[in-house]
C-alpha cells in the first residue's frame, strides 16, 4: 500500500495565503455550472440554473449555517448544481454543497428557489465532491508556501515563462479529489493538481496532495 | 530522503499543443429535414396515449432534431459541475411512430485511470463543468454550437440498408444513414477527453470518449510501459481509462421497468439455447461471449405485442480488475435502484449515500433500475501519440429491440 509522508509547513505563511484567497459567499459568487443564458425571464422546469439562481441559492445555503464559520473561513460554499431528482419533476431547486473544513463536514442544502428556503439538509464526513475553483488555487498556493516544492514550482515557471511567477493566477490549474484508505487523506479534504506552465509543459506533481484541512503539503511515496 | 524524491519528480512533461480541429463532415451540412408528418405510415406503436409530452426545457438547452428517414430525437442538455455534459428526458420517435421515453438522464459517472506500475490512480471527474473547453466552429462542423462548450451535429454514418435488386433497379433498396451527435469537451491535466453521444437515425445510442490531447510524460521501467522517445531511454508508463456510465432508463414510464440478462448456453456445440435472466434485484455483471442486456417495460408494446426494449452491448472493453479497495472495477455493468443521491460510480460526492456503485448494489428490489455501463480502454503509448495525441475511443452501444414492429426507415 502507498504511504504517505507528512511535511509540516510553516503555519503561520500558510495560513496568511488561506485568508487572501478565501472569499465569502457573495463577495464575487461561488463557481458554478456553466449557464448559457444571459439570466433567463422564466426558466423552463429542466433549463440549467441561471446566474440568478445560483447566486439565490448561495444565499439562503449560507445564510442557514453558522455564519461565524463562513467568516472564519472555516466553512465554504464549494459551488451549487441544479436538483434534478425525480421526486419533484417541476420544482426549481438548486442544490449547494457547503464544506466545513473544521469539522471535515460536507454538507448540501437542497434551496426551493420559488419559495427562498432550504427544504433539505444533509450533512456527512467522508464524503469528498470534486475541487471547486477556490480550492484548486488554494492547493496551489499551499504548495507555493512549502519550503523546497515552492521553491521548485517557481523556478519552472521561470525557466518556463522567462519571468518570475506573480501568483497562482499566472497558473493554469486543476484538481482532482485524492483520498487513501488510511492516514490524513482518509478523512481530510485532500487535492491533487495539475499545473500547466506557460510554454504549455505540466509539472509533474503527481506526488504531491494538498491537504486544505490541514493547510499541509503531503509527499505520496510509492 | 521522499522531499528529495518529491523535487526531483517536478519534471516538465512533454509539450502541450491544442488538437487539431476535426474534418468538417460534408453530409452533415445543409438544410435540416421537417418533423415527419403525423399522418406517415405507422410504424408499428400501437401507444394510444404518446409518452414524451411537452418539452422540460427551452432555448438553446433544448435538442429537437428530425433526421432525413425520419427519425426524430428529442432531449434536454444541462452543463452541471460536477459530471458535465448530462442529458435529460431523452426521446425517440420513429418515422410515423410515436414518441417513446428512452432515458430519464444519462451523464459520464467516472473515469479512473490506474497507471501500470500501479500508481499513481486518478479519478478524472473533476469538476467536468469547470473542465469543459470552449469550442470553435471547427469543433462543431455542420452544425451548431449551444453556447460556448457544447456541440449539436449531424454526421453521415454509412449505409442504413443495402438490399440488391438482383437487377430489378425499382427493388433496389440502399439509403445512407446519419447520426445526431451531442458532445462536449474537458481538459483535465495533460488529457482532453472528448465527450460524445450519439443519436442514429435507426434508433441506436453510442455514448463514447476519446481521450486526446498529450501523454502524461510519465517515465517508467520497461516492464510498465512502452519506449516512445529515441532509443530506449523514455518509456512511457502505460494505463488504463476506466470509464464509467450512468443511464437512468425510464421506458415508457419511472416505474415497472425491468432488466434482463440474455445467454446463449453451449460451447463446443452446434445447438445453441438462450437463457433469460431477469434482474429482480440490485445486480452487478460481468461481459461475456455475446451476453447481452435489455432495459423494458414488460407493459409497452409494440404493434406485435411484444415489449418495447433498449438493448446494451457492451463488448468492447479491456476489462480492467483492480485490487479489492476499487471493487467498482470488477464489474462491467451495474443495475440498481434510482436513488437520487447516486451519481457517480466512484468518489460520490453526496453525503449519507453509499461512495462507489458496487456499494449500490445492495440487494434492493428494482422498480425503476439504474444501468451504470464501465468500459475500459488499456493505452499502451505508441511513437504516434506525440502531441497531439490522436484520439482513442470507448463506448458502447444502446439498440432499439422491438421499439417498432418493423424497420421503420424509408
Amino acid at each position: 500500500m502507498r504511504g504517505v509522508m507528512m511535511l509540516a509547513v510553516s503555519a503561520g505563511a500558510v495560513a496568511t495565503i488561506t485568508a487572501a484567497v478565501l472569499l465569502l459567499p457573495g463577495d464575487g459568487g461561488p463557481p458554478s455550472a456553466r449557464a448559457e443564458l444571459p439570466a433567463a425571464v422564466s426558466p423552463a422546469p429542466g433549463d440549467p440554473l441561471t446566474p440568478d439562481e445560483i447566486r439565490r441559492a448561495g444565499d439562503i445555503a449560507t445564510d442557514a449555517g453558522p455564519r461565524a464559520h463562513f467568516a472564519a473561513g472555516r466553512a465554504e460554499l464549494l459551488y451549487v448544481e441544479r436538483d434534478d431528482g425525480k421526486s419533484d419533476e417541476g420544482a426549481r431547486r438548486a442544490e449547494a454543497y457547503v464544506y466545513d473544513y473544521g469539522t471535515d463536514t460536507l454538507t448540501v442544502r437542497t434551496v426551493d428557489l420559488a419559495r427562498g428556503k432550504v427544504v433539505r439538509e444533509v450533512s456527512g464526513t467522508g464524503t469528498q465532491p470534486p475541487p471547486s475553483k477556490r480550492e484548486e488555487t488554494r492547493a496551489a498556493e499551499l504548495i507555493l508556501a512549502h519550503p523546497r516544492l515552492g521553491e521548485g514550482m517557481r523556478a519552472a515557471y521561470q525557466r518556463a515563462a522567462g519571468k518570475p511567477l506573480r501568483s497562482t493566477a499566472d497558473l493554469w490549474l486543476r484538481g482532482l479529489i485524492y483520498t487513501a484508505p488510511r492516514g490524513d487523506c482518509a478523512e481530510h479534504r485532500c487535492v491533487r493538481l495539475f499545473v500547466r506552465l506557460p510554454d504549455g509543459t505540466f509539472l509533474d506533481t503527481s506526488r504531491v496532495v494538498a491537504d486544505l484541512s490541514a493547510k499541509k503539503v503531503h509527499i505520496l511515496e510509492w | 530522503m521522499f522531499l528529495r524524491i518529491a523535487l526531483a519528480a517536478f519534471v516538465i512533461a512533454a509539450a502541450h499543443a491544442t488538437p487539431a480541429p476535426r474534418a468538417t463532415l460534408a453530409a452533415a451540412s445543409g438544410a435540416r429535414p421537417a418533423a415527419p408528418a403525423g399522418n406517415a405510415a405507422p410504424a408499428g406503436s400501437v401507444r394510444t396515449a404518446p409518452t414524451g409530452g411537452a418539452a422540460a426545457c427551452g432555448s438553446p438547452y433544448l435538442v429537437d432534431q428530425a433526421l432525413p428517414n425520419g427519425a426524430r430525437w428529442r432531449m434536454c442538455w444541462e452543463m452541471r459541475t460536477i459530471e458535465g455534459l448530462t442529458l435529460n428526458h431523452v426521446v425517440y420517435t420513429p418515422r410515423g411512430g410515436a414518441p417513446q421515453n428512452v432515458l430519464r438522464s444519462a451523464a459520464l459517472a467516472q473515469i479512473h485511470v490506474p497507471y501500470d506500475s500501479g500508481e499513481p490512480r486518478y479519478h478524472d471527474l473533476g469538476s467536468l463543468g469547470e473542465s469543459a473547453i470552449a469550442l470553435t466552429a471547427a469543433d462543431c462542423p455542420g452544425g451548431e454550437r449551444r453556447g460556448t462548450y457544447v456541440c449539436v451535429t449531424t454526421r453521415a454514418r454509412g449505409h442504413a440498408h443495402l438490399k440488391d435488386g438482383f437487377g430489378d433497379e425499382e427493388a433496389r433498396r440502399s439509403r445512407q444513414g446519419e447520426e445526431l451527435v451531442v458532445l462536449s469537451g474537458y481538459q483535465v491535466g495533460w488529457y482532453a477527453y472528448v465527450a460524445e453521444w450519439v443519436f442514429g437515425d435507426d434508433g441506436s445510442i453510442t455514448p463514447r470518449l476519446g481521450a486526446t490531447g498529450s501523454l502524461a510524460g510519465t517515465v517508467t521501467t520497461p516492464g510498465h510501459g512502452w519506449p516512445i522517445g529515441v532509443g530506449r531511454r523514455h518509456f512511457e508508463e502505460s494505463h488504463s481509462h476506466n470509464v464509467f456510465w450512468r443511464l437512468d432508463f425510464d421506458v415508457d414510464a419511472a416505474t415497472r421497468d425491468a432488466v434482463e440478462q440474455y445467454d446463449f448456453a453451449g460451447t463446443g456445440t452446434k445447438r445453441r439455447f438462450m437463457v433469460r435472466t431477469r434482474f429482480a434485484t440490485e445486480t452487478r455483471a460481468v461481459n461475456r461471449r455475446m451476453r447481452w442486456w435489455r432495459v423494458l417495460d414488460p407493459r409497452a408494446l409494440n404493434a406485435d405485442r411484444h415489449p418495447i426494449s433498449w438493448e446494451i452491448d457492451n463488448s468492447d472493453s479491456a476489462e480492467y480488475r483492480g485490487p479489492a479497495d476499487e471493487a467498482f472495477t470488477r464489474a462491467d455493468l451495474y443495475v440498481t435502484q434510482y436513488h437520487a443521491c447516486e451519481r457517480l460510480a466512484t468518489q460520490n460526492p453526496l453525503p449519507r449515500c453509499r461512495n462507489s456503485v458496487d456499494r449500490y448494489v445492495s440487494g434492493e428490489r428494482l422498480t425503476d433500475p439504474v444501468v451504470w455501463v464501465n468500459v475500459d480502454f488499456h493505452h499502451v503509448a505508441r511513437d504516434e501519440d506525440a502531441d497531439p495525441m490522436p484520439v482513442h475511443w470507448q463506448g458502447f452501444r444502446v439498440l432499439p429491440r422491438d421499439v417498432t414492429a418493423k424497420n421503420p426507415s424509408p
